[in-house]
């Protein structure tokens, strides 16, 4: 009698720890994957859901395009390989997708690091020596004149219809929240690029003089890797016109 | 016995658990509150067989029944804009608290007479020799 009980009490002791301990599992799981602090109310905390279940759909969607682009550049290889008349047609191809930042790229070129001007140490009007959004097109103005091939502000590509907009502290560049300190990759002739950038009186030299944290390298080496553009071109509105 | 039932269980569940999909994140606060709930029970119980008055109908039914009124009160409290997990996490902790407190006076008790227990030992020893 008294080790059926015991043998009860365990089995009914085991399937609480089970409980227990799968709920706290289930749980670290979910805070580490949410990447999310904890919401102050729970109306907050379903919007941060519905961001993150996005996100979630966003990756899945993107790894279909990447798995699907990858067998698009395959048959054209295929293509390009059995067809001599087609290989022309490919490089031209490359040349169009270069053009659209379809590629991530590398090579040498100058690295910017802005960085907001420390306010504790600083006197004078705060906006001074903050980075704004115009800061990053004067730049990104003054590297594409100085024959930038390709540009990248953390991580994002400037292409063709980039936007860089203001939004409170931080910035939109792509559609995508980018914040200080900033880090400006482009690839060119780095002392052309590192030049132009630096000339007395130039953008960054302002800056600088404003308070604000510049910093920026000439990289030799062919070290410098600018990601693709995310983001797809759609055009709902133009049509060629013949 | 009862170790081996309480290891087994843990480990089942923490293998099931970290294998199980991610629960969307407006559970999760549900999920939390009733581990707050559960863990307090423990402690509870834990204390319980210190002061020997454990009962395992009473435990049980404490383990789930506070965990799911927990989350009915929470889920109620979301509908009436009032934080009421709040409350339930203040009592279930500070509860949790004073059950520690029990459990460690109940072990700091245990050890001091165990070394009074050895130098009465060393003492009548060397009054002998």
């Amino acid at each position: 009698m008294d080790k059926k009980n015991k043998i009860k009490i365990s089995i009914l002791l085991g399937i609480m720890c089970f409980f227990l301990t799968a709920g706290i599992a289930i749980q670290i799981n979910t805070v580490k994957k949410s990447t999310i602090t904890v919401g102050k109310t729970l109306a907050e905390n379903e919007l941060r859901d519905s961001v993150f279940r996005w996100k979630q759909k966003y990756e899945n969607a993107y790894k279909t395009l990447e798995a699907n682009e990858k067998e698009l550049d395959s048959l054209r290889e295929e293509i390009a390989n059995t067809d001599q008349s087609h290989s022309s047609l490919t490089t031209q191809l490359e040349q169009y997708n270069l053009l659209l930042g379809n590629y991530e790229l590398r090579g040498k070129g100058v690295e910017i690091t802005l960085k907001d001007g420390d306010s504790s140490i600083l006197k004078g009007y705060a906006s001074d020596f903050i980075v704004h959004d115009a800061d990053l097109y004067e730049v990104v103005n003054a590297l594409k004149n100085a024959g930038a091939e390709a540009i990248s502000i953390n991580d994002q590509r400037i292409v063709t219809n980039t936007a860089i907009t203001c939004v409170g502290n931080t910035v939109l560049i792509n559609n995508e929240k980018v914040g200080a300190p900033f880090v400006i990759k482009a690839i060119g002739l780095p002392a052309k690029l590192y030049g132009s950038l630096t000339i007395p009186y130039g953008y960054l030299k302002l800056l600088e003089d404003d308070g604000v944290d510049v910093k920026i390298t000439q990289v030799e080496k062919e070290t410098i890797v600018i990601p693709k553009y995310n983001g797809i071109y759609k055009f709902n509105f133009a049509t060629i016109h013949e | 016995m009862i170790y081996i039932g309480i290891i087994l269980g843990c480990v089942i569940g923490a293998i099931i658990g970290s294998m199980a999909p991610v629960i969307p994140y407006t559970y999760s606060s549900y999920l939390s509150i009733a581990i707050v709930a559960a863990l307090d029970t423990v402690f509870g119980g834990i204390a319980s067989v210190i002061k020997k008055n454990f009962d395992l109908k009473i435990f049980l039914s404490g383990f789930f029944g506070n965990s799911i009124l927990s989350i009915a009160l929470t889920y109620l409290g979301e509908k009436l804009n009032v934080d009421i997990y709040l409350a339930a996490i203040v009592v279930f902790v500070g509860r949790m608290f004073m059950n520690l407190g029990i459990i460690r006076r109940y072990y700091i008790d245990k050890w001091v007479t165990m070394i009074e227990k050895r130098k009465n030992k060393k003492v009548k020893e060397e009054v002998k020799e």
